[in-house]
């Protein structure tokens, strides 16, 4: 593949081929059914003529020269005994025959309408409609007519027998005419007709007596007027359907004399695609390329399935043509072109419904071409659009705290097994020369070099050394990956922009890929044994991009909301709590190691002085080390206290979820947008790290006893749900009295279910009010739902109060047997009990039967969350695939590939939602403020541009840079 | 019946001057074909409106105060 240039395709024409056609471009013609002879070579003019390409490597194609590999096959032709019709166009051969003239095969319309049509098609075709419609609807109104209004020929329905015979229907006088007169001549006396004689007939139709006695004994058959005339004086019909086959050959005569104008108004182009061709005179064989022969363990050759196809229908055509020159019997001649039909019809499609399909000896049915192209694993989605990729791997992933968010930890194994070429200069030689003498399987190792004159060698441990002092500049060193290479990561199902993100690889022992925590909520990711893949970027330019467009830390605003996706979650979040909710003091010691995997080496100031004269910092202050000098806030943060930070001093309120979670935490989306990706970056890392150390510091566990309650408080749960089942049966009593009243738009009954619910639901409330009194601000379980880090204190009300009513579709649990949930209960039982109402909490225990409502609400919960991503899957497919074709083009609108205008302005408003910041509760009129403060600070216009100049972004290269990108601190590596 | 052009929600929808619309057309460098369409019958349109016209709506943005759209009219 070298020396190959990259061609740009001009366009593409679709349409039909010409026999001729078929015949210049085939190598051979073939005549024989046979492949190979008794020696195994192949025949001459047969189905493996070597003239149809090369697949046994060393052999050399008779039509081009070339090997295999490079020989990319060439077709030969069968010539067909007769005509054949091509499956795939049965559709429109029944439109042309239903819409063209019988005799002069023009189209059965007007000048006038024929016009009219050609004009619908011109203006379909600029607003780009689907052109089907109209042709189908010129086909509709031609096939109305009785007669062609050009040469006056009477026209005939036509009938199509799938998948490919038509038929012509005409209706013909009845063989038994003469009975069925008399018949009616009879008349009826039942049905008050009367007797005709045939005086009478012959005076009604004005036909000769002499004739209508001719008729009567069937020895005339009535002509069509005598016909028309008689079954109008008696009421009957004479005719019965006479269907008449039309041969591939009638067909292909009639569609020969179709003239091309009539055919634009069809939708077809003539010039291209005359409507004979769509019956085959002529059959291409597939090059031996697209249907190789293996040869099996024994010797034995086994044949591809269209070989097996081709070889049926040369057989079927030789029979056919010795038949017919023997001047065998139509009937036979017949039998053999349907078989013939049959069997070029499943070479193209073995799946066509009322044709049984062709099998192989065994069995299984062929896999002819259509099959090799349709569906899943067909050649356009399983091939084309999707296939297996080199330089990729996929394994089980796990959490690594201590990596940055932008790096993934890979497997040394895979690392030396995927490479990144290295193009040698004087400038990396030394480098490249490393590597090689490393070899294969020692880590940063080189697997293949190329010399300069292209040669591909492979770096093995006997050779590395030699190879090593050999390579110079320019020879290729496909390297093994190291720490700092670039690469993409993905999970499945990527649902979104961020389920593809590019990582820095770390590399590392084990089998595992490794990544921060914190991207686990773009990913979708965790770690029960979830898998992820990896590809290793093949080129300059897909490295550039991915490090500037893809890295985790250009994906911390995520497109959806306009908000932080990543941010800290789980145990972050509840170490941060931890932190800064009473703003604890720490000594030197402490405060340190909570900074200690951070940038932060210097303590700042201490923030008091405790009673034993010792300094302090507080848990306020060591969090702000990691905030930018300059920030200010201010907002109503999760707790619901007020959070102020001013001058990057973290000064009131508590961090948790809403100040630096995943899902538009405060802080981190300020940063993001204020100070730039690579300082939330820096920022999210340090939070995570220190709020681990910040939770190590405290300590932090939950165990049974952290969910149990005093007995007292028991009691008063007891109590509670005691007083609600007394106000059930209240409720049930007054329902069964009648003196229930229905509350406006319900029924009786339904009132009752609702009021019964909602005594259950504020019992269960109560339950966990009591509860909650007896838990302290420092449990765990508080800790994390007050955080909002995990769980909350419904979570909570259910381990330790109450579990509460179980729903199935949002109603009290009503199945079951007949009038009662279980056979426990009487029928017709309303009680609090009877319909999954669970008293107990998780840890007292349920008791068998409210274990089984429960597990009944559960299972609704299962079901729908299967349904739900199921069916939004497809939904998003189908989404996905109407849009993709929409692009914002540089003129801020957004078109489609056919260039029709979508949007005027990409959204309505030309903004990404990454790049705003306006929601409905913060109306920012930035460009307003911006323009204020400029306008105070410069006199002129002129002035003002000079100091504006154009601001870009840096270029974010390495981790490595972050020291001089990130506030000047400098801080040298901590290794 | 109800005169929906009326409604609050529904955008001011003016026919174009075939002046105007040339330079809407040159602005994006497209056919009038190309515009996307509105059915004839859409009870939003002023009655004057006739297939082959192009529509300017004005719909109010959050974002940017105005946004315009034009529509050709279809069928």
């Amino acid at each position: 593949m070298q020396n190959s240039t990259p061609k740009d395709i001009g366009s593409i024409n679709f349409g039909l081929m010409e026999p001729e056609e078929y015949r210049e471009m085939s190598a051979t013609k073939i005549i024989t059914a046979d492949t190979y002879d008794d020696d195994g070579f192949p025949i001459d003019m047969g189905l493996m003529d070597p003239r149809l390409g090369v697949i046994d490597p060393g052999l050399e194609c008779k039509t081009c020269g070339k090997h295999s590999g490079s020989c990319n096959g060439h077709f030969g032709h069968i010539e067909l005994a007769a005509p054949v019709i091509h499956v795939g166009f049965t559709k429109l051969i029944r439109r042309l025959l239903r819409g063209t003239c019988r005799e002069c095969s023009r189209l059965l319309l007007t000048e006038d309408e024929r016009g009219e049509f050609y004009d619908q098609i011109d203006e379909s075709r600029k607003l780009g409609r689907d052109l089907n419609d109209v042709t189908k609807a010129a086909i509709r109104q031609a096939r109305k007519k009785d007669r062609c209004p050009h040469c006056g020929e009477v026209q005939y329905d036509i009938d199509h027998e799938k998948p490919t015979t038509y038929y012509e229907v005409q209706q013909v006088l009845t063989s038994e005419y003469s009975q069925r007169i008399a018949g009616a001549m009879q008349g009826d006396e039942e049905a008050g007709v009367e007797r005709t004689t045939p005086d009478e007939l012959a005076e009604k139709t004005e036909i000769d007596i002499g004739r209508i006695n001719e008729i009567l004994s069937g020895s005339f058959r009535p002509r069509e007027s005598q016909r028309k005339a008689i079954e109008k004086a008696l009421d009957i019909d004479l005719t019965e359907e006479d269907t008449n086959k039309l041969m591939p050959s009638d067909i292909r005569d009639w569609f020969e004399a179709i003239p091309d104008e009539d055919m634009e108004v069809l939708g077809i182009n003539p010039e291209r695609s005359r409507p004979e061709w769509m019956i085959l005179t002529v059959l291409p064989v597939p090059p031996v390329t697209a249907r190789p022969s293996i040869t099996l363990d024994n010797g034995q050759r086994s044949e591809d399935d269209l070989t097996h196809k081709l070889v049926d229908i040369i057989r079927i055509n030789q029979r056919f043509m010795e038949n017919r020159e023997a001047g065998a019997p139509q009937l036979i001649i017949e039998d053999l072109w349907e078989l013939l039909q049959y069997h070029v019809t499943t070479f193209m499609d073995n799946e066509i419904s009322g044709t049984p399909p062709a099998r192989h000896r065994s069995g299984r049915p062929l896999k002819t071409l259509s099959q090799r192209l349709k569906g899943k694993e067909g050649r356009f989605r399983g091939s084309l659009s999707g296939k297996r990729v080199n330089f990729s791997a996929r394994t089980v992933i796990s959490p690594d705290p201590t990596l940055s968010l932008n790096e993934v930890g890979v497997p040394d194994r895979v690392a030396s097994e995927m490479t990144q070429t290295m193009n040698v200069t004087e400038r990396n030689v030394e480098e490249a020369r490393r590597y090689v003498s490393n070899g294969p399987e020692a880590h940063p190792g080189a697997n293949y070099v190329r010399r300069p004159d292209g040669r591909r060698l492979k770096v093995t441990e006997k050779n590395c050394e030699q190879l090593a002092e050999k390579v110079d500049a320019g020879w290729e060193v496909n390297r093994h990956l190291v720490d700092g290479d670039i690469v993409i990561f993905n999970r499945q199902p990527s649902l979104h922009r961020m389920s593809i993100m590019a990582h820095e690889v770390v590399v590392m022992p084990y089998k595992t890929f490794r990544l921060n925590t914190v991207v686990c909520p773009p990913y979708n990711a965790d770690f029960d044994g979830d898998e992820m893949n990896m590809h290793a970027l093949q080129n300059e330019e897909a490295r550039a991009e991915a490090r500037v467009l893809m890295r985790v830390q250009e994906q911390i605003l995520s497109p959806r909301f306009g908000e932080n996706i990543i941010g800290a979650i789980q145990d972050h979040i509840s170490g941060m709590y931890l932190l800064t909710h009473d703003n604890p003091r720490f000594n030197e010691t402490q405060a340190l190691d909570l900074l200690r995997a951070t940038r932060i080496d210097e303590l700042p100031e201490p923030s008091g002085i405790d009673d034993e004269g010792e300094p302090f910092w507080t848990g306020y202050d060591v969090f702000s080390e990691l905030l930018p000098d300059d920030l200010d806030l201010e907002f109503t943060g999760t707790v619901g206290d007020d959070v102020v930070v001013e001058n990057g001093q973290l000064l009131e309120g508590t961090i948790a979820e809403d100040e630096v979670g995943e899902f538009g935490g405060e802080i981190v989306d300020t940063i993001t947008k204020v100070y730039g990706n690579t300082r939330a970056r820096i920022f999210i890392n340090e939070v995570s790290t220190l709020a681990m150390r910040a939770i190590m510091h405290f300590g932090f566990s939950i165990g049974i006893d952290d969910e149990t309650i005093p007995e007292e408080a028991q009691a008063r749960i007891d109590e509670t749900i005691e007083d609600a089942n007394d106000r059930v049966e209240e409720l049930i009593e007054a329902y069964e009295r009648g003196e229930l009243e229905s509350l406006p738009g319900r029924t009786i009954d339904e009132t009752l279910e609702m009021k019964i619910m909602q005594t259950l639901s504020r019992a269960r409330d109560n339950a966990g009010n009591i509860a909650d009194e007896h838990f302290t601000d420092e449990n765990p379980a508080v800790v994390m739902a007050e955080s909002g880090a995990r769980g909350s204190m419904l979570n909570l009300t259910q381990m330790a109060g109450c579990v509460g009513q179980q729903a199935v579709r949002g109603e009290r649990i009503n199945r079951g047997y007949e009038d009662r949930t279980l056979s426990h209960y009487k029928p017709n039982d309303l009680s609090a009990e009877a319909h999954g109402f669970v008293e107990n909490s998780y840890t007292s225990g349920l008791t068998p039967r409210e274990f089984f409502f429960h597990a009944m609400g559960g299972r609704e919960g299962l079901v729908d969350t299967a349904v739900r991503t199921s069916k939004s899957g497809y939904l998003q497919r189908r989404l996905i695939n109407a849009l993709s074709e929409l692009e914002a083009q540089y003129d801020g609108t957004v078109r489609d590939t056919s260039d029709t205008i979508v949007q005027f302005e990409f959204g309505e408003d030309g903004t990404s939602p990454v790049k705003v910041s306006s929601g409905d509760d913060n109306d920012i009129d930035v460009e307003r403020i911006a323009d204020r403060v400029l306008d105070s600070e410069f006199e002129s216009d002129a002035e003002r541009r000079d100091f504006l100049g154009i601001k870009t972004e840096p270029t974010n290269l390495s981790e490595y840079a972050d020291d001089r990108l990130v506030e000047g601190t400098e801080v040298t590596s901590d290794d | 019946m109800v005169d929906v052009s009326q409604h609050e929600l529904v955008p001011e929808h003016t026919v174009l001057e075939e002046d105007v619309l040339e330079e809407v057309l040159t602005e994006y460098d497209i056919d009038r074909t190309d515009l996307p369409k509105i059915k004839r019958n859409d009870s939003a349109l002023p009655d004057e409106a006739d297939v082959g016209d192009v529509i300017k709506i004005v719909r109010n943005s959050r974002t940017t105060d105005q946004a315009v759209v034009y529509r050709l009219v279809v069928e």
